[in-house]
């Protein structure tokens, strides 16, 4: 039978709750939009006592589905002001659901300067003074308790959530123990700071597992799933993710124009394959002697896409570098040098910063006159400075959108507050539009692949128009809307939207755990609740849509190689919420 | 002349093979010339070659033609873009879809 760990941080308590009907059949994104909708004020102060963060696995997260060990935190973001859902994949999500929670939801708020760790277990939950982990990396604080409660799931924020920055985010444990798996976008590390809540431990042995309804139909969308995943050549043993990761994008945005550079003034970086899945791969190889594939970062993960980028002597620089991460230090800041995109990254995952954000920031901060693009040693004592929770690292610590206003530079590439990722608008321009019209800001998970001829969609319009462009846009954000619900990673969608029957295994898998009869029209109409949930948040919480629009500069600055500038007309952009 | 830079295990083609920097082939364009034909030439296995070819930086059909002056980016069939349903490629038709009606 699962259950809701209610956590309250004013009056220190920690008690379960029966789930209700309505959210029975959600989980991860589903569940904690719906939590944040149905619970808190849009217009509340993100980082008040009215706000609250919860945490939810996936549908099928904690059972034998390959690669599904994901966890949604969601919260009303401190960085952009909308409703906000980020996830990670870490054996947190799995111990959870294992013990049968199917959210955390953490609401109030301590008094200022008091720090608490939650301990989860098959007990019970309890919340104990952690006084002794304040004021540490994640690094130490992952360390110190995997040291203490064994190989855990560990949740924890670095300095940055503890100093309430607006791009904090929240840590997670991978299977290694390493402190490196991050729901990262949007600030909810700082949230989990106002709640004075550094930490949570989460352990499920002898815990009751999780209930699967129709185990051969489970065990029938598995196989169907497992075979899309083991055959393709993106997520297949040693194929593009498993040998390059996602760093092999790098040289593959570059030759498309789209890699965006030094603060996004152009689409090419010429010191692109110094940086690339391709170096990572050679330099791993030379300082270790023997290639090295990559690993899981969660358990039951087939794909195996995370990598682990070594220091000279061999020894272990950090986990990972890869494509957003290795971008925004590297290309977006003129950087070519894979040991110091590695210690920008390995700052940020102490720190507990995101690292889009964080590199975007620094990008911004460039731009500004606070270092030279190209400078790594200068970027890294600005990463460094945050830290420091000085005046320069605090505003730093508040995102690029908030560094730009306080240097006086125009060109921040964002949407709602939050910093664009590692396509460029004018060069895919369909990237662009969902940046510019997903619920969560400037965001590129948010509007995955999945072939609309699956869903059933429609797919009329061309795709060269803007209209097909919004179209594409639409069905993409719906249908990952239920991937995010669902606990799997969304590199599944690489094979299942080629592999029809992959895609069917996915929505077995999920009904076979629920005891339902979903189809893809189910994903369509699920995914359409999510995002007119997440709308309405948004619009209470007063944004409209103009706020669904690029950064001006980008409508007159035309973008090398390809000298384009961002043209789609606003009505096109408007009419991706036409459903 | 068109410049044909390689990536992955299609460097082996090239003079520099330096998995950090650029491995570039210069091949004459005969007139009529497609991307694929130029490949086949260079003695490139078209079952090596993966879906991103990008020509001038533009994502590219096989059959789109090159000519004097170009840049063609071949990368081999383990890379691949992720979001390649963004990316429409240039030199293949594009039928607007009839209504299912």
């Amino acid at each position: 039978m699962s259950k809701i760990l209610r956590v309250n941080m004013t009056d220190l308590t920690a008690r379960y709750q029966d789930v209700p009907e309505k959210y029975k059949l959600m989980g991860a994104r589903w569940l904690t939009s719906s939590i944040v909708s149905d619970e808190v004020e849009p217009t509340c102060h993100p980082l008040g006592p009215t706000n609250k963060l919860v945490f939810a696995p996936g549908i099928v997260t904690g059972t034998a589905a390959p690669t599904s060990a994901r966890i949604s935190v969601g919260s009303k973001s401190p960085l952009t002001g909308t409703i906000k859902e980020s996830n990670a994949g870490t054996k947190f999500s799995p111990m959870l659901a294992k013990l049968g929670i199917k959210a955390v939801v953490v609401e109030g708020q301590p008094k200022e300067g008091m720090w608490y760790l939650l301990e989860v277990n098959k007990d019970g939950a309890r919340l104990l003074p952690a006084t002794d982990l304040a004021g540490k990396g994640a690094y130490a604080t992952t360390d110190a308790l995997i040291g203490r409660y064994g190989k855990v799931g560990v949740c924890c924020i670095g300095p940055a959530g503890e100093m309430k920055m607006a791009m904090a985010g929240v840590c997670f444990n991978d299977l290694s123990d390493r402190a490196s798996r991050y729901s990262g976008r949007g600030g909810l590390g700082a949230v989990m700071g106002t709640k004075g809540l550094k930490a949570i431990v989460v352990d499920d042995k002898d815990g009751p597992g999780v209930t699967i309804a129709n185990q051969e139909l489970f065990g029938q969308g598995c196989k169907k799933l497992t075979e899309a995943l083991q055959t393709h050549d993106i997520t297949k043993p040693k194929g593009a993710l498993n040998t390059y990761g996602t760093a092999v994008l790098i040289n593959i945005l570059n030759e498309a124009g789209g890699l965006p550079t030094r603060n996004f003034a152009s689409g090419t970086f010429e010191g692109a394959p110094k940086i690339a899945g391709e170096a990572i791969f050679e330099g791993n190889k030379q300082r270790l002697g023997k290639e090295l594939y990559n690993h899981a970062c969660s358990p039951g993960c087939i794909i195996q896409c995370s990598n682990t980028w070594h220091n000279p002597d061999g020894s272990e620089q950090v986990s990972c570098q890869e494509y957003e991460s290795v971008w925004a230090f590297g290309a977006n800041c003129g950087i070519d040098d894979l040991d110091v995109t590695g210690e920008l990254i390995r700052i940020s995952n102490d720190l507990g910063v995101d690292t889009i954000e964080s590199g975007g920031t620094i990008a911004v901060a460039m731009e500004g006159g606070l270092a030279k693009f190209g400078d790594g040693q200068k970027a890294i004592e600005l990463m460094q400075e945050i830290g420091k929770g000085t005046p320069l690292g605090r505003i730093l610590g508040q995102g690029a959108a908030f560094t730009g206003r306080a240097l006086g530079v125009i060109r921040v590439p964002g949407v709602k507050g939050q910093n664009m990722p590692a396509y460029s608008p004018r060069a895919v321009k369909g990237i662009g539009v969902t940046y510019m019209t997903s619920t969560q800001g400037a965001d590129h998970t948010i509007g995955y692949t999945i072939a609309p001829e699956i869903l059933s969609v429609g797919g009329k319009a061309d795709p060269l128009s803007p209209e097909g462009k919004a179209e594409l846009s639409r069905n993409f954000q719906i249908a990952t809307a239920f991937l995010d619900s669902t606990g799997y990673c969304l590199f599944i969608a690489f094979a299942i939207l080629d592999i029809p029957k992959g895609f069917e295994g996915m929505v077995q898998s999920c009904a076979a755990v629920l005891g339902t009869n979903w189809t893809a029209d189910d994903v369509t109409r699920i995914g359409k609740e999510i995002l007119r949930k997440e709308r309405a948040f948004n619009e209470a919480a007063g944004f409209t849509r103009v706020d669904d629009r690029p950064p001006e500069f980008m409508r007159y600055e035309a973008l090398p190689p390809h000298n384009k500038v961002w043209d789609i007309p606003s009505k096109a952009l408007d009419s991706v919420w036409d459903f | 002349m068109i410049e044909i830079y390689l990536y992955g295990k299609l460097r082996r083609f090239a003079r520099d093979q330096d998995p950090t920097g650029y491995s570039v082939v210069h091949s004459i364009v005969q007139a009529g010339d497609t991307i694929q034909g130029v490949l086949k030439r260079l003695g490139i296995p078209m079952e090596e070659v993966g879906r991103n070819i990008f020509l001038n930086r533009q994502y590219s059909a096989l059959t789109r033609r090159v000519k004097y002056g170009d840049r063609l980016a071949v990368f081999p069939d383990n890379m691949q873009l992720l979001y390649s349903w963004y990316f429409v490629k240039v030199g293949e038709d594009h039928e607007v879809k009839k209504d299912k009606s």
